[in-house]
């Protein structure tokens, strides 16, 4: 917890408006949120040894506390296969990028799952803290299936979230997918509203998609955005 | 405003909801105007305390003698009614803390609700109830309701209001006023304590739902509000009062057109749509979407339990109302299940042979045969008894031509079988409907003039039974 404190702290000191992704999964990961494996690199030489280390397929990302909305801007490149695949990508990355960019690289395991989910937090002026769940990735803001409850959260809160969506169906199985850990979902959520409540100074966390490998979900891409 | 210690709170409320004494302060002789209303309004009901009035011209109102001044007045009236304008009201509390009433409802609008000199003379009240220690209700509120104390503070023109075990927290004087003379006048049922919160400068929603969550009168709350003063609070308050008292919220204003409604309404800011209803629901509040359910809602449980589970029997006499309420029980949450075998053979004793009797009872061959009491009574009186239903609902079709039953009947089912609910609703001739209506409520039997509305009513009833036990 104290290596949070200090992410939090620098990270308020250098005047940052949000966690990089890297950082935000660590606060998340110190709350037992399970995130995906992976890796800060600066060089080519370094993107290319994590990438053979996490083994392939992997994905890259550009990875600072200003690089939000990667996929619009192209700074994300998934699927990679081979060493080959990896060195192209980061080119075309740091390409994209531009000149200035003085971030580093994030290589992650390329994490499998056709079910994205979403969950999240905001401070609401009146209720405090509260915790989002809802479908996740693309369909997030299509379809805005989504519930909130105020944290602190309990069980019979989070399952109740689960059942609330519209497509709650997904969280069952279907279509030879096992159904969703819902324990493992419900500690996520409980995590995420103890978090807001421990670190005043976090104003929203953004974990989508939190892709469902198997039964299990894991935080594929996440924001923590700052109260500056 | 800091909050003060709840025990306090509860002593303050207690002079609100049954004073032995009051004073009316801008007490008027003219029929019409609040200070008028308000003294024939106790007057009315019988009110058993003691009544004082406050007019510099002093004299006789409606019997009752008339103080020229709050300093005439004994000392410790348990609560003062105040009727005068906005900008007369630092001085009028500063005078009845002097004189220890500490307890003081503020009918005058023209606060923050208005404008911005509204809104500064609403920071001077904030600052005298914080320095003279009273408590308020209101401003800009018709007042509030208390029969187990045949009391009222309301200056809308209400006559003798009956009592009941429903209570209402409503940020809108609507349940003091018109409301309330639509509830008396047309769904006849009691009401036990109401509050119109006002701008709630003082007294919020938390506060009251906090004191009728262990008021031994109110069996059920119903809550309209525009916003929430203290939603962490209030959240609180609930949990606890909502394991033991079915709770309902209607919250006006969500929308974003309704937000600026709201705010030249009662001055109140709402709150994202979304996280209202998840709070509500972690509180174990059931949430209402239309008005009128805060009082068709209130009726069904005035006199009837909560059903046991959503498992509902009714009896048509049309093949089209089997199955579009059938259709309407099924999207709100509710079961229409199959029945006993031996339900099944008593309802089909009663009917002519080449009817199938199931669920939903088709009763209009039976009638046929038989008569209008002894078909729909054993009907009832059949699927009450079996043990796969936990409400039924009657759909009478009453005309000239098939002549007026005693209804007499089914209130002694309503006797017999007090475990599981009994509503009554109509398709046929709206004259003698309602006449059906008006008796079978004034026996403790809830009737719906539409055929959606008890069962809109049971789906309620049975997502506030899966609220209440947190699910």
């Amino acid at each position: 917890m104290k290596k949070i404190r200090a992410i939090i702290d620098t990270a308020i000191r250098r005047g940052q408006k949000t966690l990089s992704e890297y950082d935000s999964k660590k606060v998340l990961a110190a709350y037992g949120i399970p995130v995906t494996r992976e890796v800060l690199a600066k060089t080519l030489v370094d993107v290319r040894a994590a990438a053979k280390k996490l083994k392939y397929p992997v994905v890259l990302k550009a990875c600072s506390d200003d690089t939000i909305h990667k996929t619009e801007k192209g700074l994300l490149a998934v699927n990679l296969a081979s060493d080959k695949a990896v060195v192209d990508a980061f080119r075309t990355l740091k390409k994209r990028a531009g000149q200035n960019y003085g971030g580093n690289f994030l290589v992650q395991e390329m994490v499998g799952g056709h079910r994205e989910l979403m969950i999240g937090m905001i401070r609401d002026g009146q209720f405090g803290p509260s915790v989002m769940f809802g479908l996740g990735g693309i369909f997030t803001e299509i379809l805005e299936d989504v519930v909130f409850r105020v944290a602190p959260l309990r069980k019979r809160d989070t399952l109740a979230m689960m059942r609330g969506i519209k497509g709650h169906k997904i969280l069952s199985a279907f279509r030879g997918m096992p159904a969703v850990d819902l324990n493992l979902m419900s500690d996520s959520m409980i995590a995420l509203g103890k978090i807001a409540l421990d670190h005043p100074e976090i104003e929203q966390i953004d974990v989508n998609p939190l892709i469902i490998k198997g039964s299990r979900p894991v935080a594929v891409d996440a924001l923590i955005v700052l109260d500056t | 405003m800091t909050r003060r210690n709840p025990a306090q709170t509860a002593h303050h409320l207690e002079k609100f909801f049954s004073p032995k004494s009051v004073v009316v302060i801008g007490a008027s002789a003219t029929p019409g105007k609040p200070g008028n209303v308000v003294i024939r309004n106790l007057q009315a009901n019988g009110f058993e305390g003691k009544i004082y009035l406050v007019n510099p011209r002093g004299g006789e109102i409606e019997g009752l003698k008339v103080h020229t001044s709050i300093t005439d007045l004994p000392d410790n009236i348990d609560q003062a009614i105040i009727t005068l304008p906005a900008a007369a009201t630092m001085e009028t509390i500063r005078d009845c803390a002097a004189k220890g009433i500490m307890s003081i409802v503020l009918a005058a609008s023209g606060f923050a609700e208005v404008d911005p000199s509204g809104a500064q003379l609403q920071a001077d009240l904030k600052k005298t109830i914080m320095e003279t220690g009273v408590r308020v209700l209101g401003p800009n509120t018709t007042g509030h309701v208390s029969m187990p104390s045949n009391f009222t503070s309301s200056f809308f023109p209400l006559g003798r209001i009956p009592r009941g075990n429903v209570s209402y927290i409503t940020q809108t004087g609507n349940f003091s006023g018109i409301s309330l003379r639509h509830i008396m006048s047309a769904e006849n049922f009691g009401v036990c304590r109401v509050a119109g919160l006002g701008n709630k400068i003082d007294v919020d929603e938390a506060d009251l739902l906090d004191y009728l969550g262990q008021d031994p009168e109110t069996k059920s709350i119903f809550l309209y509000l525009e916003g929430i003063k203290n939603p962490q609070r209030f959240m609180r308050v609930a949990s606890k009062v909502t394991r033991k008292k079915p709770t309902f919220l209607l919250m006006g204003g969500v929308s974003n057109a309704g937000a600026s409604a709201a705010l030249a309404h009662t001055a109140s800011l709402a709150s994202d749509e979304r996280i209202i209803d998840g709070a509500l629901a972690q509180a174990g509040i059931t949430r209402l979407f239309k008005y009128s359910h805060l009082f068709q809602v209130a009726k069904a449980l005035a006199c009837m339990p909560l059903p046991a589970g959503n498992r509902v029997s009714f009896l048509s006499p049309s093949g089209a109302f089997t199955v579009c309420m059938t259709d309407l029980c099924l999207s709100v949450g509710l079961e229409v299940p199959d029945i006993e075998d031996k339900t099944r053979a008593r309802l089909q004793d009663i009917s002519p042979s080449f009817i199938r009797m199931r669920n939903p009872v088709d009763i209009f061959g039976s009638v046929a045969l038989h008569s209008f009491e002894f078909s729909y009574g054993e009907a009832m009186e059949a699927v009450l008894k079996d043990k796969n239903i936990d409400a039924v609902v009657a759909i009478l079709m009453i005309t000239d031509e098939t002549g007026v039953p005693s209804y007499d009947f089914i209130i002694d089912l309503a006797k017999r079988y007090p475990a599981k609910p009994i509503y009554v609703t109509f398709m046929g001739q709206h004259n003698h409907n309602v006449a059906a209506k008006a008796y079978l409520e004034r026996h403790d039997v809830p009737a719906f003039m539409l055929v959606e509305e008890p069962f809109e009513v049971l789906g309620i009833l049975n997502r506030c039974r899966m609220a209440m036990k947190g699910e």
